[in-house]
């Protein structure tokens, strides 16, 4: 789940200071977003001037408001003002989070605008335009066909060009960084726009909801045993090493590494190196299965939805994978003259990745009863608590959960006109979300120090990590996918 | 994305572990997992289809 990378200083949790930690930040900066969007339905356009790119081939018009209201006003400025809303919600946050305030604006300025540009890049017509009729709309003739997405892929290689070519810029931009924040924030206000989907289609939505729960089930209660057993017994991996390796692998990344081997009482170093060797697979995989899927899984998008849930680690690689897999397969899509409602194959990895993440807290604690039971009993006095589970519970959950409900609510009880303005609503945070998510793409990049893997003696780690990560679980988790959401298509578009 | 001189190196780290077989607690959370997950596959997939069809088509 957690994003922080390398052997050293960003490997470990997030700090905490004054009681605050990253999850809840991210729920008051993303709610902040939510309930400025809401402000249209009481008919104040509170978040119109957010601005980002559109399909374009002449720079100067390259980027726009979100709302038309704001359309007469100078894009530049709005731009400033954009940059301005997001500084001022993350310096809040890196300021309850105990870092240093001028230090923090210097790198998050320059994350910022590098991934902006990257993002701006990504929706060049020759680079983004997917359907023939948009192609002969803009004159076109030939396009890469990438989608606007590829803004992301390009923030997430421009930020990994600098963690290793440039060691002393990525130093200097680690502090801003800050890859969970921005994802979580985006996932706090994905829940709205999930929940708009939601009411419009509730059958499909708790179908997909039911069949997420049931496939993370399967994968907690697969995955874990096997590549437990491929540590232990084919590696020869010590227990304190194999159930970290086990959960990081498996289930999702760096927050279970760390939460298991808390549970197992584990040397934390342990959960530092599983952790670093995560986040370096895991960009792998962000950039290897969105594309594998859009190659085999073309006519079955909530199969590689879920896929992408299931087999990528970290919420940020995770959720991201989902979004670049949504762009890709929508626009072969939308070439075939299929344009699928907007949201769903993001929405459903999202769902998938938060009900992994839920369930974190419960795996550790039950590692932590067999543990302390049979194989390292506790000494008396430092016994098992069912808090654990809550310590553990990833809170941004809560505010994803939270947006989804009241956005469910409102939309349920709605004319279809005032679904109308929820969905516009939305649509304004979703700027935003899309905007957290490119911020993640350049720091997930900036934090694989792909160095990591010449260290001497990782060879053996990774070697567990890709045969257990390439030869099963990407498999097992596109079976598993497959079971349970072959044959269930997005709804169509308008 | 330097390393500090005071980084653990995981070759040393690795080069102390000892050989653990398994124990048979190990074996049974391991096999108990999979006989579960297996089980749970056929009931959830069967439940699913029963009673959330939605989107299928």
């Amino acid at each position: 789940m957690a994003q922080h990378a390398s052997t050293e200083d960003r490997s470990v949790p997030a700090p905490r200071t004054r009681g605050w930690s990253e999850d809840w930040l991210a729920v008051v900066a993303g709610a902040a977003v939510f309930v400025l969007a809401l402000g249209l339905l009481f008919g104040s356009n509170l978040l119109g001037w957010v601005t980002g790119p559109r399909t374009w081939l002449e720079i100067g018009k390259s980027v726009r408001p979100v709302s038309s209201a704001y359309a007469q006003v100078d894009a530049l400025l709005l731009l400033l003002v954009t940059y301005a809303f997001v500084l001022a919600l993350m310096t809040a946050a890196a300021a309850l989070l105990g870092m240093s305030i001028p230090k923090f604006i210097a790198g998050f300025t320059l994350l910022y605008w590098l991934s902006y540009l990257s993002w701006v890049l990504g929706n060049y017509a020759y680079i983004a335009v997917t359907t023939p009729a948009e192609m002969q709309r803009l004159g076109l003739g030939w396009s890469l066909r990438l989608t606007g997405e590829f803004g992301y892929v390009l923030a997430l290689l421009i930020g990994l060009a600098i963690a290793n070519l440039l060691p002393t810029a990525a130093r200097w931009l680690a502090e801003a960084a800050r890859a969970e924040l921005f994802i979580k924030t985006a996932i706090v206000i994905l829940g709205g726009t999930v929940g708009v989907k939601a009411a419009e289609q509730l059958g499909l939505a708790s179908s997909i909801m039911w069949r997420g729960l049931a496939a993370i089930i399967e994968a907690y209660l697969i995955y874990w045993a096997v590549v437990y057993f491929v540590a232990r017994k084919w590696f020869g991996f010590s227990r304190e090493w194999a159930a970290p390796l086990a959960s990081g692998i498996s289930i999702c990344g760096v927050s279970a590494a760390i939460a298991t081997a808390g549970a197992i009482r584990a040397r934390p170093i342990v959960a530092v190196m599983v952790s670093s060797l995560v986040v370096v697979f895991a960009m792998v995989e962000l950039l290897i299965l969105p594309f594998a899927a859009r190659s085999f899984l073309g006519e079955e998008p909530l199969v590689a939805a879920a896929w992408m849930g299931l087999a990528v680690k970290t919420d940020g690689a995770a959720v991201a994978s989902g979004a670049i897999t949504e762009a890709l397969l929508y626009g072969d899509a939308a070439a075939r003259g299929v344009k699928y409602s907007a949201g769903w194959l993001v929405g459903t990895t999202t769902t998938i990745k938060i009900f992994i993440d839920i369930f974190i807290g419960v795996w550790a604690f039950i590692l932590a009863y067999v543990w302390t039971r049979h194989i390292e009993p506790r000494r008396p006095g430092d016994s098992l608590r069912i808090g654990e589970i809550w310590e553990r519970f990833p809170k941004f959950v809560l505010g994803f959960a939270a947006t989804f409900l009241i956005v469910l609510v409102i939309g349920l009880g709605s004319s279809a006109d005032s679904l109308r303005t929820v969905n516009a609503a939305m649509d304004q945070a979703n700027v935003l979300r899309q905007l957290f998510f490119v911020l993640t793409f350049f720091s997930i990049g900036l934090q694989s120090d792909l160095r990591l893997l010449w260290q001497e003696g990782i060879a053996r780690l990774a070697a567990v990590y890709v045969v257990s990560l390439f030869g099963f679980v990407i498999w097992v988790g596109l079976l598993i996918s497959w079971l349970f959401f072959s044959g269930i298509k997005p709804p169509i578009a308008g | 994305m330097s390393a500090s001189n005071d980084k653990p190196r995981i070759g040393e780290e690795l080069g102390k572990m000892h050989a653990e077989p398994l124990l048979p607690i190990e074996k049974k959370l391991i096999a108990w997992s999979l006989i579960l997950g297996i089980v749970l596959l056929v009931v959830l997939i069967w439940t699913g289809n029963a009673s959330m069809p939605f989107g299928k088509g």
